[in-house]
């Protein structure tokens, strides 16, 4: 019971919550493969623009991610997040490693990627994916509106 | 003593003998040898034979299948004409008593007296008694009509509802008809349909029914879809068959490529991956015909009736099936020139559209697959794909990701030993470049092997300082010396030269060839990555296609489509 005080707490930021709900309503309730708030997706596409030195920056981010995924157990998170790089050659993708230290890193072409992030380079540097999310068993590829395909 | 008697004894006869003896083996050897060859020769033979005993035996057996399939196809048509004949004249009948009914040319009298002798002939086939009914209710006889109503729905509970239905809506009776649809479709379990469903789906989407039907039945399929896709089971299976069907669906090769696919080691699998994408276009061009044919309604609603209440009429009862599937399975064999097994494989693809019950998501499937098969029309296969579309959608996201992720990252090229892979073949003048050093370096390799003739030439030298001393001596022995050294040393150099020429020749020619077919290469590099990468597009182009079509947008073009066949 204690989630729906700290989901009370957090109203002002679902604002795009019903968003995430699939249109279509004939999808189930599969909630690893609903639609991604535009809330998570600016935020996690923002990370090349901003730094986030700032522990305001890495809280917000922290924050956004454990809602997006509510009340996922933490096994089910995601480990990471690959997507396309736009710092310009030579760097090909960066990666948000959410179980590690090093929350962000950029990856120059050829530069080996951690093992579970591998399997998402090739998909993550197609530019009809926004980003990648990394899981230990799956890759979830997530397009610019927010829906999501598993792999 | 004794080894001195044998070091003189005289061996030579022995020697004789030995030697006779090995020249004879030898004979036997050679003979031998004569006798394994034939022997091979013989296996060759034998194995050739059994071979071709094989494959006769294989051919005969196909034969002799070929022909009792095709003898069984007749002996069970025969049986099913026999068994269940007057199902068909019943529906023959059927149609007319219908026709009668319509146009009232037909007296009550001859309808009683028709659709009694029916109910006569053809007992437990449902269709009687409800063409007693029928006929009943013409003429206003109200206790008869439930009599008879009563016995047809003990019968068949579905199928005289449906017929019912579709009567009442053919008669305009549209109330009726409206009840009707309303009881069929509390009888339905979503996880568990009849083949009739198909039927029923089909009659309202194409419209000859009152439209509050179509809500109707836009909310039931709504609670179903609802029901169904609470577990990932359901949708997944239809997922996974999805997909294969995309796979399935991709181009033959057109053999673009003739060079990558000499000199690219990963030529299989670029190869897989330009069939995939390319597989977009196909699939593209499959849905569009499904919603371009879906919109062609030009038939006339009587047409339609006919066509939905002869194929409820006509369709096999689930009594005939077996039968109909033994044919099946006969006219498979025969297909199949013989081929048992191919049949038996055939057959069990297509099982699933002949599965008797049918849960309502693999029942839209199979309609959006296979519309004929399923004895559904072209109109039922475009509804079925616009209420599948969610699925469809998550199966060709799945597909397109899979083929992405599948798309080699370089072209590997391997040219007369020269391993270099190429992203996209922009970096020619990079590949050029690396393929000259690589060149050059075998140059070197090579001529480093070729070693200097330096013993000669020190011969040649030493018989040269010989000669110069030889002159202290003779001038003549000095000229001699000298000449005999020089001609070594300039013969051996000569001679070193020559050979160090052709491999230089023979390393240019084939660097120039080399560098040819890497130039090809190159540019057929940037033709597939261009081909591969407008192919890819073609999947956003698709996707958007089938995310826009939805049930709502596509039961409002049918209403649309119902008014017109309503004013012809």
């Amino acid at each position: 019971m204690p989630r729906i005080i700290l989901q009370d707490e957090n109203l002002n930021f679902e604002n795009n919550k019903n968003e995430s709900l699939s249109t279509n309503g004939f999808i189930s309730d599969r909630d690893i493969l609903k639609k991604r708030s535009k809330r998570y997706l600016d935020i996690i596409s923002k990370l090349d623009a901003t730094t986030l030195t700032d522990t305001k920056g890495m809280q917000e981010l922290m924050n956004a991610i454990k809602e997006e995924f509510g009340t996922a157990e933490l096994s089910s998170l995601p480990i990471g997040i690959v997507a396309k790089c736009f710092l310009g050659h030579p760097h090909e993708v960066h990666t948000l490693d959410l179980v590690g230290h090093q929350i962000i890193r950029h990856y120059k072409i050829g530069e080996p990627l951690p093992d579970d992030f591998e399997k998402g380079r090739t998909l993550a540097k197609h530019n009809a994916y926004a980003f990648v999310e990394v899981y230990r068993d799956k890759i979830i590829l997530i397009r610019e509106d927010g829906t999501s395909t598993k792999l | 003593m004794s080894q001195q008697v044998i070091s003189y004894a005289d061996l030579s006869i022995i020697n004789n003998a030995l030697r006779s003896i090995s020249s004879d083996m030898s004979g036997v050897h050679s003979e031998l040898g004569d006798l394994n060859n034939k022997q091979d020769l013989l296996e060759d033979e034998l194995e050739k034979l059994a071979d071709a005993f094989a494959t006769f035996v294989e051919e005969d057996k196909k034969h002799k299948a070929l022909q009792l399939a095709e003898t069984r196809v007749g002996n069970l048509r025969q049986e099913l004409q026999i068994k269940f004949g007057y199902y068909a004249e019943v529906r023959r009948m059927a149609t007319g008593i219908l026709q009668g009914v319509d146009t009232g040319v037909v007296s009550d009298d001859t309808l009683r007296f028709t659709t009694e002798e029916v109910m006569i002939k053809a007992p437990g086939y449902w269709l009687a008694p409800a063409l007693v009914s029928l006929a009943s209710w013409v003429r206003n006889d109200k206790s008869n009509t439930e009599k008879a109503l009563n016995e047809s729905l003990k019968r068949d509970d579905y199928k005289t509802t449906l017929f019912f239905m579709l009567v009442m809506r053919r008669l305009a009776r549209n109330d009726a008809s409206m009840k009707w649809l309303e009881r069929y479709f509390m009888h339905q379990n979503p996880h568990n349909l009849d083949r009739e469903f198909i039927v029923i789906l089909e009659a309202v989407t194409t419209g000859v029914f009152p439209p509050a039907s179509r809500q109707l039945m836009m909310s039931n399929v709504k609670n179903w879809l609802d029901q169904l896709t609470q577990g990932d089971n359901f949708i997944n299976e239809q997922k996974s068959q999805w997909v294969k069907f995309f796979e399935a669906k991709g181009p033959l090769p057109d053999g673009k490529y003739p060079l990558l696919e000499k000199f690219a080691s990963n030529w299989n699998a670029l190869e897989v991956s330009m069939k995939e994408s390319k597989t977009h276009r196909v699939l593209q061009t499959h849905f569009q015909n499904i919603f371009a044919s879906s919109s062609d309604f030009s038939k006339a609603v009587k047409v339609q009736l006919d066509e939905i209440l002869s194929m409820l009429v006509t369709n096999f009862d689930d009594e005939e099936l077996p039968l109909q599937q033994q044919v099946r399975m006969n006219q498979l064999i025969i297909q199949m020139d013989g081929d048992k097994n191919a049949a038996q494989a055939m057959m069990d693809a297509e099982k699933h559209i002949f599965d008797e019950k049918v849960d309502f998501l693999q029942m839209l499937t199979n309609a959006a697959f296979n519309p004929e098969l399923s004895g559904a029309t072209k109109v039922t296969q475009a509804l079925a794909v616009s209420i599948s579309q969610p699925w469809i959608v998550e199966a060709h996201d799945t597909f397109t990701a899979n083929s992405r992720n599948k798309i080699p990252a370089t072209v590997d090229l391997d040219i007369d030993g020269f391993k270099s892979p190429t992203k996209d073949g922009s970096d020619e003048n990079e590949q050029i470049q690396k393929h000259d050093n690589h060149w050059s370096n075998i140059l070197q390799n090579e001529l480093s092997k070729l070693s200097f003739p330096i013993g000669i030439v020190i011969i040649g030298a030493l018989i040269c300082l010989g000669g110069l001393y030889g002159f202290t001596i003779n001038a003549i022995v000095g000229i001699l010396g000298l000449g005999i050294g020089g001609v070594l040393i300039w013969n051996s150099i000569n001679n070193h030269n020559k050979a160090k020429k052709t491999i230089a020749n023979n390393i240019e020619e084939r660097k120039t060839k080399s560098r040819e077919v890497l130039r090809g290469c190159i540019a057929e590099t940037v033709d597939y990555r261009k081909e591969s990468a407008t192919e890819d597009a073609n999947a956003e182009g698709l996707r958007q296609l089938i995310t826009s079509i939805t049930a709502e947008d596509f039961s409002s073009i049918s209403v649309g489509s119902k008014t017109i066949l309503q004013t012809n």
